[in-house]
């Protein structure tokens, strides 16, 4: 890393520790050394502009800026109500399930947005396995099998935009918003006609939480001990999808359909079997963030529950630059700001509301700022020509 | 040799839509040969290679491999029956590693793992079996093109390849990498292994080749021997007629410059130098030729030059005005008039009508617009004067200009350019794609505004069209101007300082 | 697949596409778009153990369209003439929020943020017109739909300087916008919030202060009582044509069309793309905010937290601009189709004892989806212009 990344970087850090100093377990409540690390910060994010990187830099100088808002609203703010917000422990239990839709879907766009297909329809294959993940537990009476359902659901409606989008070389944002609009049309639908005014019932099955004997350790017991099977089962695929991705034989080919499917189709593979498996793992896999929305998390189902998750899923991604450990760090942090964005009623309802677009406000940060052009893979988006 | 030839391909015929690249072609290879497939640009030899390769379906004919009717309907049914092919446009994944690319499709496999060290192995074993340098873990974004070229090679020898075919594979090498090659050719050869090798190059046809079949507009034309075969009969073959594209022209008195480069440096989109240092002149009154071999700086440089790209160093002034910096706006309004490589991409909106393609640049002007609001009766009057003025055919002023000719297409963008009083005019590849009476005309044009006082600058990849322009020529090679030589100067003098004077470029060890 | 396709190159633009399919297709394909989409809603319906026919023609009847019908019944005539100007009021702000996804789609942008830009409109409509007590009307009016338009271009302005200058995807920047102004919003009208109405009888309502009487649009059809059809739909069909002649009157639609169809040969011959985006977003984000404005000068009055969670009609002028093909008339009728199916899908109009308004909602979001999807590709239009090469070459082939 040059320099100058180092001290960009070092200033996006120094503007997290702004805040981090004036909440609990520190707790400054004085603004005089939160204003001096922002400033740091800020400084530091300015050298790194001046070295040459810019999108680095202008992202110190943001971390820096909100790192001393939000820690002088915390100097502001009543301490035990600081202490009832910033409970380290179960913020980031919070954090890592807040984030678990986000990285499913991450993950899922990870597979499509590689083998060359453009997905924005993840939000609308979410909401689909949300759908059918809570319907199929309930028709089973089995959270496995609804689970298994939901991702079929995804699956198929995945092949769906495979479809369009390959077969029939369709725009594909166009086709994919589509989907999205299909997708709540048909929960809905179902929703009303077989839910109607009572809503999922209150039995629904859940997918059970796995209680690991570390409950009593401080700090970790709180933010591992209790977690959904879902949320451990996303971590996995982070790593299983960097495998099979960067380390597997189709990992090779799914990549070269996406950087020059010429090359792939000289190899002699196959460029449209690829792209079709890819885009139903991706519907697959959103659908089991979905799925955790509805049977792991609020154990409910309402119409267009993903609310927009979707597109995070996506912006984490291409903020990751179509990495699965990256794109795992950045749904953390859209996962932080939707945790901390709920204990916040605390301080007051109407503010409370407000919050509710920071993870929304940081995905735009973050697809403009920090990290240089994110370059996708090349063949992104277009359709294969036909001969 | 065996008995039945290698591959026949008997009554080949290749529509695409009511273009017919290849009529009713017939082919043969006998084992241990290396066939020649020769051709000028747009003959039909690409197209008849990739039907051999599967990638595409001929509507008539067949193919029989060994004597026997095959069909084959993918890259990877030609790949299974042996036939390798090293494309004129590297079928290579920039990002990945030497050996990745060359196991893609038959991966060596630990359990459910890639296994890369047996790719590496068996990269290495190739390469030094073959004589083709590489280093297996280099990304292929990093090579240069010889290297490049060497995995392509290895990709189809991996996959084992008994009929092996390469597209133009000396357009982007130096003359002893040209040479090594011939060199790996002819080993295989030995071995058995059939080769078809493709080009418009009659002197390294003539140096390599065993027989030689020559492609005329889509059919065949003759299969000939190498023995008794000179470039003077080929290049007949080729072309139907005796071919000395000569214009005529009046000696001029080159005046003040015009366009002024010194010290432009410039970087490509991948971050890498394109253009180094380049310093040139183009005076009124003169054409100044730009040579050199696709993909050597060209591009980029005419980009830095219209203000379609930034340079890092140096200065650009037009007819006394510093452009150096200034974007395409600025730079158009200093006087500069752009026929660009692609006019489909640079040149024309094709969605729109031939009176708004000829005011692209004129919209503004008070002759089209007032107070914001544009008059499309008057763009319609002036493009009805320019389209008679350059006798552009196929078209009113409200055709779409997608549905014309490439020939005509290329008279709009330059009546555009030219209508502009342009100072300046850089030409680039402007008869790109046109036949010989679009292209007499180009010429002509391009002539009669150099004698109007204003400055040329033709960069082109014809080198009878540089030499037949020209008041003298300039040659580029990676980015740096090399020399500037005398039109007159032979082709050979030419080819030398094209690809590096002889000098080897970095290539993977 | 297509002979079409092989016109236009891998990486045509939207614009492009769309272009071809224009010509090529013409008024027909919107056509049977439509047809196939309500085909396949229907079979849905079927499926679902419901009577197609029967909810069609009861949505129908609660689109007012049969108003135009001259054999109905006078008793008919006036439920259709309310029915009607419902459908007018709901189309108004569907021609409006069609125009700001169409000319963005004109420029090669896609600007899924018409919902945001609406909402943000609506917010700055309510703000001024319900402020300045003892203006006269006409001035009042002015003002709010000045502000409105403004806060609008200001919100999708915001995605179009990010593209310009950060190359920002505005289909991500657009949609993470919406969620933000949807938000925002509830955050001003709730309670505590800034911006919640000062009546104190109503401190614990979640709503805006009313719109003064001052800054409503006056009712040409109906009683003003029963939300009757106001004027805003005047200025909607101005908009159209306004669309009209910036699109092809202007430098400035020059310059449009120019980067929409191809940004390369635009930008070398001098035209700044990216101002181009800049000054397309926000032109867009005026038309949404225009129709955010409409609405709540013209029959809503107020703004309540839950009217902005569950206000769709952004996200409709996708469709519609899609079905419409990105042009001025098409963009009517398309508005006026969905308007009708939205009013016929009502909870008020629609009879649930035939099909229950709300899986009738969810019907209209499918019919949306098919319709963008089939538009997508338009393989109906592929699929005509075979035919139509097919005819014409074996008439060529007879007279030979």
């Amino acid at each position: 890393m040059t320099p100058a990344k180092q001290i960009g970087w070092g200033g996006v850090a120094l503007g997290f520790l702004a805040f981090f100093i004036a909440v609990p377990p520190i707790t400054v409540r004085t603004p005089i050394p939160i204003a001096l690390v922002g400033l740091l910060a800020m400084t530091a994010g300015l050298l790194a502009y001046r070295g040459g990187e810019k999108r680095l830099g202008s992202g110190g100088i943001v971390a820096g800026v909100l790192g001393i808002s939000g820690g002088y609203a915390a100097t502001q703010s009543g301490e035990s109500n600081l202490e009832e917000v910033v409970v380290w422990g179960a913020l980031l239990a919070s954090t890592l399930r807040y984030a678990t839709p986000l990285t499913l879907g991450a993950l899922g766009g990870l597979f499509s947005e590689r083998s060359g297909v453009i997905n924005i329809a993840l939000e609308g294959m979410m909401l689909m396995g949300a759908f059918f993940g809570a319907w199929g537990a309930d028709v089973t009476g089995s959270w496995f099998l609804g689970i298994v359902i939901a991702i079929a659901s995804g699956a198929i409606f995945a092949a769906l935009h495979a479809l369009f989008a390959i077969t029939f070389r369709a725009d594909q944002i166009v086709s994919g918003t589509a989907l999205n609009l299909l997708a709540v049309g048909i929960t809905g639908y179902l929703y009303v006609q077989i839910y109607g005014d009572e809503g999922t019932p209150d039995d629904l099955p859940q997918v059970p939480n796995v209680e690991l004997p570390i409950q009593s350790v401080p700090f970790f017991g709180d933010v591992f001990g209790s977690l959904n099977l879902l949320v451990w089962v996303a971590l996995a695929m982070v790593l299983v999808t960097w495998v099979v991705v960067f380390r597997t034989a189709w990992g090779l080919r799914l990549r070269s359909a996406g950087e020059n499917p010429l090359a792939a189709e000289t190899a002699g593979l196959s460029v449209v079997r690829t792209r079709y498996l890819a885009v139903m793992c991706s519907g697959g896999l959103a659908a089991l963030g979905g799925a955790f929305l509805s049977i792991g998390f609020v154990h409910t189902f309402s119409q267009n529950m993903t609310a927009g998750r979707g597109f995070i899923a996506l912006a984490a991604l291409i903020f990751g630059r179509w990495r699965p450990g990256a794109a795992l760090a950045a749904t953390l942090l859209f996962g932080f700001g939707s945790a901390l964005a709920q204990r916040l009623p605390v301080f007051s309802p109407s503010g409370a509301v407000l919050f509710q677009a920071l993870p929304y406000v940081l995905t735009l940060i973050a697809v403009t700022g920090l990290i240089g052009r994110s370059i996708p893979p090349l063949a992104l988006g277009r359709p294969l020509s036909k001969s | 040799m065996a008995d039945s030839p290698a591959l026949e391909l008997r009554g080949i015929t290749k529509r695409f839509g009511p273009l017919v690249a290849n009529r009713s072609v017939d082919f043969e290879l006998r084992r241990g040969e290396i066939h020649a497939l020769l051709g000028e640009n747009g003959a039909g030899k690409s197209t008849l290679m990739n039907v051999l390769y599967g990638l595409h379906q001929p509507d008539e004919g067949e193919i029989r491999l060994d004597g026997e009717a095959v069909e084959i309907r993918s890259s990877s049914r030609a790949i299974g029956l042996g036939i390798g092919m090293v494309h004129q446009h590297f079928m290579l994944v920039p990002v990945m590693t030497v050996a990745e690319n060359l196991v893609l499709g038959a991966e060596p496999k630990k359990g459910p793992l890639l296994d890369y060290k047996t790719a590496a192995e068996r990269t290495r074993e190739l390469s030094k079996r073959f004589g083709l340098a590489v280093d297996p873990d280099a990304r292929v974004q990093d090579l240069g093109v010889g290297a490049q070229q060497r995995v392509e090679i290895l990709r189809a020898l991996f996959r084992g390849a008994r009929v092996l075919v390469l597209d133009e594979p000396t357009a982007v090498l130096t003359a002893q990498e040209a040479q090594d090659l011939f060199e790996v050719l002819r080993a295989l050869k030995a071995e058995g292994t059939a080769i078809i090798f493709i080009s418009h190059k009659l002197n390294e046809v003539l140096d390599v080749a065993d027989r030689i079949t020559v492609l005329r507009r889509g059919e065949k034309v003759d299969t000939v021997p190498r023995e008794g075969a000179t470039e003077r009969s080929l290049a007949t073959l080729m072309v139907g007629r005796d071919v000395l594209l000569r214009v005529e022209k009046d000696d001029t008195t080159p005046g003040e410059s015009l366009l002024s480069l010194e010290g432009v440096s410039a970087r490509d989109d991948r971050g890498l130098p394109a253009v180094r240092d380049v310093s040139l002149d183009v005076r009124a009154g003169e054409i100044v030729g730009l040579a050199g071999i696709d993909a050597n700086g060209q591009s980029e440089l005419i980009e830095t030059i219209m203000g379609l790209r930034r340079p890092d160093e140096g200065t650009i002034i037009v007819a006394g005005r510093d452009v150096t910096h200034a974007g395409p706006r600025d730079t158009l309004a200093a006087g500069v008039s752009h026929i660009a490589e692609d006019r489909h991409r640079r040149g024309l909106v094709l969605e729109f009508d031939l009176a708004e393609n000829l005011a692209l640049r004129e919209y503004k002007t008070p002759a089209f617009s007032k107070r914001g609001f544009i008059s499309p009766k008057k763009m319609v009057a002036r493009a009805r004067t320019l389209l008679k003025e350059f006798d552009v055919r196929g078209g009113e002023p409200e055709t779409r200009a997608g549905s014309l000719s490439g020939g005509n297409q290329q008279k709009v963008v330059i009546a555009r350019e030219l209508n502009a009083d342009p100072r300046v005019i850089i030409a680039a590849q402007p008869t790109r794609g046109l036949d010989v009476g679009a292209i007499e005309f180009v010429h002509r044009r391009l002539v009669e505004e150099r004698d109007a006082g204003r400055g040329v600058l033709l960069v082109s990849l014809e080198m009878e069209e540089i030499r037949s322009l020209s008041d003298r020529v300039l040659v580029i090679y990676e980015g740096q101007i090399v020399a500037e030589m005398p039109p007159e100067s032979s082709e050979e003098d030419f080819g030398v300082l094209m690809t590096g004077g002889g000098r080897r470029t970095e290539g993977a060890a | 697949m297509s002979d079409v396709d092989d016109e236009l190159p891998p990486d045509a633009t939207v614009a492009a596409r769309l272009a071809t399919y224009v010509r090529a297709g013409g008024v027909v394909t919107p056509l049977i778009t439509l047809l196939v989409a309500f085909l396949f809603g229907g079979l849905v319906v079927l499926i679902t153990g419901h009577d197609p026919i029967a909810t069609y023609k009861a949505i129908f009847n609660g689109t007012g369209l049969n108003w135009f019908f001259p054999w109905i019944s006078s008793e008919d005539r006036t439920i259709a003439a309310l029915n009607l100007q419902q459908t007018l009021i709901v189309t108004t702000p569907l021609i409006l929020t069609g125009l700001a996804v169409a000319f963005a789609f004109r420029c090669g942008l896609f600007n899924i943020g018409g919902q945001g830009q609406y909402i943000v409109g609506g917010v700055f409509a309510v703000w001024v017109g319900s402020s300045f007590e003892g203006l006269p009307s006409l001035l009042h009016i002015l003002l709010a739909v000045v502000a409105g338009m403004l806060g609008g271009a200001f919100w999708a302005g915001i995605a179009g300087v990010l593209k310009a200058v950060a190359g920002t995807n505005e289909v991500i920047s657009t949609i993470m916008l919406n969620w933000i102004a949807i938000w925002t919003g509830n955050y001003l009208f709730n309670l505590g919030g800034p911006l919640q109405n000062s009546n104190p009888a109503q401190k614990d309502v979640p709503v805006s202060n009313d719109v003064l009487e001052s800054a409503k649009l006056p009712v040409f059809w109906g009683d003003p009582q029963l939300q009757g059809l106001h004027i805003g739909l005047f200025i909607a069909v101005a908009a159209l044509l306004v669309f009209w002649v910036l699109l092809n009157r202007t430098t400035l639609g020059y310059e449009v069309r120019a980067v929409g169809f191809n940004p390369d040969a635009a930008q070398a011959s001098g035209i700044s793309v990216a101002r181009n985006y800049v000054v397309v977003m926000a032109v867009c984000g005026a038309f949404a905010g225009l129709a955010g404005t409409l609405d709540v000068l013209g029959w809503q009055f107020r703004i309540a937290t839950n009217d902005i969670q569950t206000s769709q009609l952004g996200f409709f002028g996708i469709a519609v601009a899609l079905l419409g093909r990105n042009t001025a008339v098409g963009t009517f009728f398309s508005a006026l189709l969905f308007g009708g199916l939205i009013t016929g899908t009502s909870v008020r109009n629609l009879d649930p004892t035939v099909f229950e308004p709300a899986l009738a909602t969810n019907l209209t979001y499918m019919i949306q989806g098919l319709v963008v999807l089939l538009v997508s590709t338009d393989v109906l239009v592929i699929w005509l212009w075979r035919l139509r090469r097919k005819r014409r070459s074996s008439a060529v082939l007879e007279a030979a």
